[in-house]
């Protein structure tokens, strides 16, 4: 069993890495695209402008799955690191990892029901 | 006689009890406080300069999985239409969250900075012999975005 464990350790260890390289480019194209003006980041038109096209829409949906991803299990990599009790660790994560999957379900339901709210006043 | 010999067994009992609540009162009292064990500890420690990258990391990376819940809630108001939405980001034009925007781009840079020299440090051949190298790229580039994210920000130049 051990060897298993470190084996699986080790993927998280790569990528961890990967995932934060990507989540760099996300950030760069995020910045640019919404706070390059206020006005960008900060207007109704130019918010569903953006999550109407449908290029933004596949780079929000990944910019959320791997910012969780990345987000949790760095947390883990931190929680880990304390000798936790055994129900402790698994109830802390257990809870972050169902809150994720749940803003994960909010962010996609915002970005993929923009054709229902956009005309709202 | 027979009563005085029962409140006696009583009485040695209960002073017996007593006696072992007070033991463990007193180890519990007596053993080293957790939160002096890790103070001395962080004291011991050689603060160089890799290990408060470590540590800032770590700090910023919490706080970054927390602002992404946040993000997404907040943006959420989209789904309420125009005016709520207009009326939440009025907000967020305040000095108060234009500081707070600005000192949220400082922790989204140091993250974002150090993770490439980590990823530079464990896949590159010669990210581990220029660790010194890499720390003042981090650090430089870091403050010279800042005050480049500054004027943004605050003088918002490429306004239309």
């Amino acid at each position: 069993m051990r060897s298993t464990r470190s084996r699986w350790s080790s993927y998280g260890w790569y990528w961890q890495r990967i995932s934060g390289l990507l989540l760099v480019v996300f950030t760069i194209g995020h910045y640019v695209t919404v706070h390059w003006t206020e006005a960008a980041g900060h207007s109704f038109e130019s918010s569903i402008e953006r999550l109407a096209n449908p290029l933004f829409q596949f780079w929000y949906l990944g910019f959320v799955l791997l910012g969780f991803y990345h987000g949790v299990q760095g947390l883990y990599n931190i929680v880990r690191d304390f000798k936790l009790p055994r129900v402790l660790l698994v109830g802390i994560m257990g809870i972050v990892i169902i809150a994720a999957l749940y803003f994960v379900y909010l962010g996609f339901d915002t970005v993929l029901t923009v054709h229902e709210w956009k005309h709202l006043p | 006689m027979r009563g005085i010999r029962v409140l006696e067994s009583v009485c040695r009992i209960s002073l017996r009890r007593v006696g072992t609540a007070g033991d463990t009162i007193m180890a519990y009292l007596q053993q080293r406080s957790p939160i002096k064990t890790w103070w001395e500890n962080v004291r011991r420690y050689r603060w160089h300069a890799g290990l408060v990258a470590w540590v800032l990391h770590r700090i910023t990376g919490l706080a970054l999985l927390g602002y992404l819940f946040v993000h997404i809630w907040a943006l959420r108001t989209l789904v309420k239409g125009s005016a709520a939405f207009e009326a939440e980001m009025q907000l967020f034009t305040t000095p108060f969250f234009k500081v707070a925007e600005w000192l949220l781009f400082a922790v989204v840079l140091f993250h974002a900075l150090n993770g490439i020299r980590i990823a530079l440090v464990d896949f590159s051949t010669q990210g581990a012999y220029r660790q010194r190298l890499l720390l003042h790229l981090v650090y430089g580039i870091g403050v010279a975005m800042m005050l480049l994210m500054g004027v943004l920000i605050f003088l918002d130049p490429f306004a239309v």
